[in-house]
């Protein structure tokens, strides 16, 4: 008796699998809004803070978003407009700088984004993502 | 065993028919937008198979670029309908997958997440898109390449600097791929251009920048 249940069991596990094997399948390219940002390129808003006037604070939330409130001299920077609001960023880099890109929750991926094109199009290094984005920016503000 | 067989068929068929609500063609759809288009439609449609009504509670996406909406608030058993989310291309490019959260009030199925995936197409691939000199730098040049996508045929590359303290030069290398050499006049002031990269017989225009920052020469 035991053992027939814990076969049945077995049975039923090995069939819970099936979809996630499916799906693993499915979608086997790598998506990049799934693939985790590594540590190195993650910065929590006290480390960021620290770096004092030797961050440049970049916007990746939408206009409006932005409009409404953001880091104190932070640039705006999203993929709306990419092109007419990248010079703003480029004009206050130097290399000696470190690049913090912050979202919302209510813009989800956008930093990664913002980050991986400022890395990969225009080449620049030290360029993170602020962990928990703007929520926990006016967190660590209080 | 035979008892134990037969009540685990009747439950796997039970939580099937109890599943079977509101049923979707499809939860992800990958769509191709033309180089051109503003936005990316997706259709997710939908039935309701079952026998009670299905209420949407709520139908949200997952950020502020995509749009989201039901056509109908309930759906009565039998009746057909669909969610369509619309995506903002904007100035986005490569793959982007947005998905949208839905909310009914069937028990057995709260929440359906729908998945709209754009491949954007590229027409250029510009690298990089930004070259810098330090002030006091050797006014060298400095190179970036162009390549275009195989479904874009480039023969010619027209390029203008925004400020005359610049000079392109353009170079077919082959293979669809170009290569711009920009040269300051010198390096011992902040200058800056934007230059525009842009096809022969294409509306479109692509962007680099060039700039002498105000940080020392790296020698």
């Amino acid at each position: 008796m035991k053992s027939s249940l814990v076969r049945q069991a077995l049975i039923l596990a090995a069939l819970a699998l099936v979809p996630g094997f499916v799906e693993a399948i499915y979608f086997r390219d790598k998506i990049s809004w799934q693939s985790p940002v590594p540590a190195s390129e993650m910065v929590t808003a006290a480390q960021a803070r620290a770096w004092g006037s030797n961050a440049i604070w970049v916007d990746a939330r939408p206009d409006a978003e932005f409009a409404s409130d953001h880091v104190p001299g932070a640039v705006s920077l999203n993929e709306d407009r990419w092109n007419e609001l990248l010079p703003q960023v480029l004009a206050v880099w130097s290399p000696e700088k470190k690049v913090v890109v912050y979202c919302s929750s209510l813009s989800c991926n956008a930093s990664r984004e913002v980050a991986r094109r400022l890395r990969k199009e225009a080449q620049l290094a030290n360029v993170f993502v602020l962990k928990g984005g703007w929520e926990e920016w006016l967190k660590s503000k209080k | 065993m035979k008892t134990n067989i037969f009540a685990f068929s009747l439950s796997i068929v039970i939580c099937v028919s109890a599943h079977a609500e509101l049923k979707w063609d499809q939860t992800m759809v990958e769509l191709h937008p033309a180089a051109s288009d503003k936005q990316a439609v997706a259709h997710f449609k939908y039935q309701n198979t079952g026998t009670k009504p299905v209420r949407f509670k709520s139908v949200r996406a997952s950020c502020g670029c995509t749009a989201a909406q039901s056509q109908k608030e309930e759906v009565p058993p039998g009746e057909k309908g669909e969610v369509t989310a619309t995506f903002n291309i904007g100035e986005r490019t490569g793959t982007q997958v947005k998905t949208v959260n839905v909310e009914t009030d069937d028990p057995q199925h709260t929440t359906t997440v729908l998945t709209l995936k754009a491949v954007i197409p590229q027409q250029l691939e510009i690298t990089p898109t930004f070259v810098f000199w330090g002030q006091g730098e050797a006014p060298k040049p400095k190179t970036i390449v162009v390549r275009a996508a195989k479904e874009f045929p480039v023969k010619h590359l027209k390029v203008t600097s925004s400020s005359p303290d610049f000079q392109t030069k353009v170079e077919e290398t082959g293979n669809g791929q170009f290569k711009i050499d920009i040269e300051p006049k010198e390096t011992s002031r902040q200058i800056a251009s934007t230059l525009t990269i842009q096809p022969e017989d294409s509306q479109k225009i692509f962007y680099a920048t060039a700039r002498i920052t105000n940080a020392p020469a790296i020698q």
